[in-house]
């Protein structure tokens, strides 16, 4: 990317007492891009976030947004920035989507007739227009959520930070929301920085992925990038027999293993340590008379790739 | 002006909420009027003659300075812990103009209506028994505005300490009542009880009214620089109390 990262992260360290939130993350976000961060709980993704906004003083590394130091600049950056940190909880549950709105314009600096336009259009493409005057205690978790989401576009933002815009939403909900960040970002040029731990939320939404655990970065790649690593170590084998014991041992030694039956023999799915392992695994295949009447790699998803990340830790496959 | 919009948008808020909580509205209001005429009749009544005018007058400046300094020390301490248990605290900090301005701004308006309140309903109970008490409204609110300043400063104080604390209702109670006994303290001329916040503007503003008293120019200047000099301390410590809670991450938490 040629443009100058909108957020960049050096060595970014917090620690709490004793704990250790973040340790050394460095990350940077572009323009128009849609940036995961993807960890277990403590792993220092909300750290990470309010750091950036200058809610949490860090002990080390630095931070730039927008071009501007947060410690200097933090006004600046926070007038073409927009955040939704606790969900449906950041709104006045007592006030309407339209009074929101214009409450948290208001204390940005912006007047009744400055959001006129943006305020109407974020009612239409949440779907807020019934509600739009009534009070938001009313309604339901989705709506006080599509609110939240309403109030952080309402500057008109370069950048969002969105600490798990879909926790407890519905399908539907979940779709809208991801429809408009990903217009935010493709169409307007926005930099969205999101987490979740909806796997499939982040899947579809993000251009790169940050998997961070106990402070810490596994990996900070693109989506494409990520599953082309992992695709090419997990197979999928139509056998037309079971396994011996002998056989089997050798193919757990190779990977992590899993047999199940099949009418006409038995499938065979194993995710090689490393993608060189594939010659010994058909040496093994063959020298415990296993006939191969299908062999296809396995594009794993995100969930899958996460998950064994989280367990594996920096030794995940490179 | 966007700092004006800040302002406007927390003169909005507030009628949103009396408009929201109607009842809780009308409550006040109409409990006010009581107490007002129970302290014009009602004392009067039990006191017999022994309760004189200039007695009554003072328990009615009384009265409306305590109201209004609950108003200014709720306006700020409050409301950080209100916000605080909402969810919204973290999103008044995303406010390029700062979470003090805001909390300033909310005292203010909070204060504002407070006047607008009490001059209706004293004027309410004057026409109603037919009893006056004589108020120079143009010097009486400048002067009470001035003095509220200093329980902003504290409002802001008992805030910060909230940020991290959290639960601090107990503080609040103490100095609600503790304020009607700093009211009685000896201020003028200049004594050591003079410097306490709040006290020298709200013995002002009794003796003034009751007993029609002048206070030389040095006598204002000193009810300013007490008020403004507890204000700077207050958003001092505010400050202080908001780097801590940053460090700590309990911004966020309830």
């Amino acid at each position: 990317m040629s443009d100058p990262a909108v957020i960049s992260v050096k060595g970014l360290r917090k620690s709490y007492r004793d704990t250790v939130a973040v340790d050394g993350i460095s990350f940077e976000a572009y323009r128009g891009e849609i940036l995961g961060i993807l960890g277990p709980n403590g792993s220092g993704k909300t750290t990470t976030l309010k750091s950036i906004l200058g809610l949490v003083l860090f002990d080390g590394g630095s931070i730039r947004v927008l071009g501007y130091d947060p410690a200097r600049d933090r006004k600046r950056i926070l007038r073409s920035t927009g955040a939704m940190l606790e969900g449906a909880r950041n709104v006045y549950w007592h006030l309407s989507p339209d009074e929101n709105m214009e409450y948290f314009a208001g204390i940005k600096g912006l007047s009744r007739s400055d959001i006129g336009g943006l305020r109407n259009a974020l009612v239409e493409r949440l779907g807020l227009g019934e509600v739009r005057r009534k009070e938001l205690r009313e309604f339901s978790n989705g709506m006080k959520q599509k609110t939240a989401l309403a109030c952080a576009f309402i500057n008109d933002p370069a950048l969002l930070l969105l600490d798990e815009p879909t926790l407890g939403l519905d399908v539907e909900t979940a779709g809208q929301i991801r429809g408009m960040l990903e217009e935010a970002a493709r169409r307007d040029g926005r930099s969205i920085l999101v987490t979740s731990h909806d796997l499939d939320f982040i899947e579809a939404v993000c251009d790169r992925v940050l998997i961070i655990k106990k402070g810490r970065i596994l990996s900070h790649e693109t989506l494409d990038s990520l599953r082309r690593r992992f695709a090419t170590k997990t197979f999928l084998l139509d056998l037309d027999g079971r396994p011996g014991s002998e056989t089997v041992a050798v193919l757990e030694r190779l990977g992590e293993t899993a047999l199940t039956d099949a009418a006409d023999g038995c499938s065979l799915r194993i995710v090689l340590r490393d993608a060189g392992q594939v010659y010994p695994l058909l040496d093994a295949l063959r020298s415990g008379g296993m006939g191969i009447t299908d062999l296809r790699t396995v594009e794993s998803d995100l969930e899958d790739i996460f998950l064994r990340m989280i367990r594996d830790g920096a030794d995940a496959p490179a | 002006m966007p700092l004006h919009n800040v302002f406007v948008a927390e003169m909005r808020m507030l009628l949103w909420e009396l408009k929201r909580y109607l009842f809780n509205t009308g409550a006040m209001v109409v409990v006010m009027y009581i107490l007002f005429l129970g302290m014009f009749w009602g004392v009067k009544a039990i006191g017999g003659a022994g309760i004189t005018t200039t007695s009554l007058d003072s328990m009615v400046i009384g009265y409306v300075l305590w109201m209004s300094a609950l108003f200014a020390l709720q306006g700020t301490g409050g409301v950080v812990q209100s916000e605080s248990e909402r969810g919204t605290l973290e999103q008044l900090y995303l406010s390029p103009y700062g979470a003090d301005v805001i909390f300033l701004f909310k005292s203010i308006t909070a204060t504002l209506f407070n006047f607008l309140v009490i001059t209706l309903m004293l004027y309410l109970t004057m026409a109603t028994t037919g009893r006056v008490l004589r108020v120079d409204l143009l010097y009486f609110y400048p002067v009470l505005f001035v003095t509220l300043l200093s329980l902003t400063g504290i409002g802001f104080m008992l805030g910060g300490i909230g940020l991290i604390h959290k639960r601090i209702g107990a503080v609040y109670g103490l100095l609600s009542f503790g304020l009607i006994g700093l009211m009685l303290l000896p201020v003028y001329p200049l004594s050591g009880f003079s410097f306490i916040p709040f006290v020298a503007g709200a013995h002002t503003l009794n003796e003034h009214v009751v007993n029609g008293t002048e206070f030389p120019v040095w006598w204002h200047l000193f009810v300013l620089g007490n008020s403004l000099l507890y204000l700077w301390i207050g958003l001092a410590v505010f400050r202080l109390f908001e780097r801590k809670a940053r460090r700590l991450n309990k911004m966020g938490q309830y």
